[in-house]
């Protein structure tokens, strides 16, 4: 019995089917990890900085640590200036990093494993991003497409290659995050299928293998949750501190 | 009293964020951060710049110039962004 590795990626409708014109809005498995992420999120920070104890308790130390490495994140990479979007990085991040890792658990559904989660994510930030560097240099935003030291005949074309270079953020943003996850849970499926498939006498090996790479996907669930917020500072320095 | 221990204790934290110096333990989770973004990078560029070429395309009905140039754009372009981020490694080391 080999079960279909792609079968934890299915997305089905939980409870009534809920229309809106044209638009299904009914209440999937992925609403319902990304409400439980969100509301995890919610009760942790909650909890967490419930009790302003000098000395922290575990609940306390762990959210101060998420707050501090944060906020050192931004400030090494996009300056001071960026200290106002905090918030939503901080949120993205969180975000981002707790549909990984519920995401991990066995059952669960892995939120982030759909591209087009990802991809909403990652075009709102462009958009944002954009929006944000048009209202702090205006048109002179723009000079970011044309660098500088370039000789004139050679400038249309380093343009479009910079304006190339500029829509592709939101793709590799997102392919990445997606990517990373549906591989590694596609691989942990698969050793998994062969534990079973070779049985008490050969199963050994790729049941190693399963428990190695269940601690490589925490790892993986971190990193590009850390990646993605990381990137989203340096779009975000892009923007507010023009030099290129 | 518990309250303004906090905020002296905040307080310490605030100036410590400003000290920009990085352990190396960031350090490590900042290299691996930028390997993860070297591959992809390069791959999205490709894909943005056939995409655009593609659409161009359509518009003007010349298939398929538009495609092959852009491809070729979108892989310089990718190249562009991997020695970028690979320049930026160096600088911060």
């Amino acid at each position: 019995m080999a079960a279909n590795p792609m079968h934890q990626f299915q997305v089905y409708k939980i409870g009534p089917e809920i229309k809106l014109g044209d638009i299904d809005l009914s209440f999937t498995n992925a609403s319902l990890f990304m409400l439980l992420s969100a509301l995890s999120i919610c009760l942790f920070l909650y909890f967490g900085s419930k009790q302003k104890n000098i000395i922290p308790g575990r609940l306390q130390l762990i959210a101060e640590l998420f707050y501090n490495f944060i906020a050192k994140m931004i400030s090494d990479t996009a300056g001071s200036k960026a200290k106002p979007y905090f918030p939503f990085i901080f949120t993205l991040f969180m975000f981002v990093l707790l549909c990984n890792m519920i995401g991990m658990l066995p059952y669960s559904f892995t939120v982030t494993s759909h591209i087009i989660v990802t991809l909403v994510m990652a075009l709102f930030i462009f958009i944002a991003v954009t929006i944000i560097g048009f209202i702090k240099h205006g048109f002179k935003y723009l000079s970011i497409f044309v660098p500088k030291g370039v000789p004139v005949v050679l400038l249309p074309l380093i343009t479009i290659i910079e304006i190339i270079s500029y829509l592709s953020r939101p793709v590799s943003l997102s392919v990445r995050l997606f990517a990373n996850m549906m591989a590694g849970h596609t691989m942990l499926k698969v050793f998994g299928s062969f534990v079973i498939s070779l049985g008490l006498l050969g199963g050994w090996l790729p049941l190693s293998f399963s428990v190695a790479l269940t601690g490589l996907e925490i790892l993986v669930a971190f990193l590009q949750a850390y990646v993605f917020a990381i990137l989203t500072c340096i779009y975000l320095n892009d923007a507010l501190n023009l030099h290129h | 009293m518990e309250d303004r221990d906090f905020k002296t204790r905040l307080k310490i934290a605030k100036k410590d964020l400003q000290k920009t110096s990085l352990d190396e333990n960031n350090k490590r989770g900042l290299f691996m951060g930028s390997a993860f973004r070297l591959g992809t990078e390069l791959v999205a560029a490709v894909v943005v710049g056939t995409i655009i070429g593609f659409i161009l395309d359509n518009w003007f009905d010349t298939k398929p110039w538009f495609i092959i140039t852009f491809f070729f754009l979108g892989v310089i372009a990718g190249i562009l962004n991997v020695i970028r981020v690979a320049k930026n490694m160096q600088k911060k080391d």
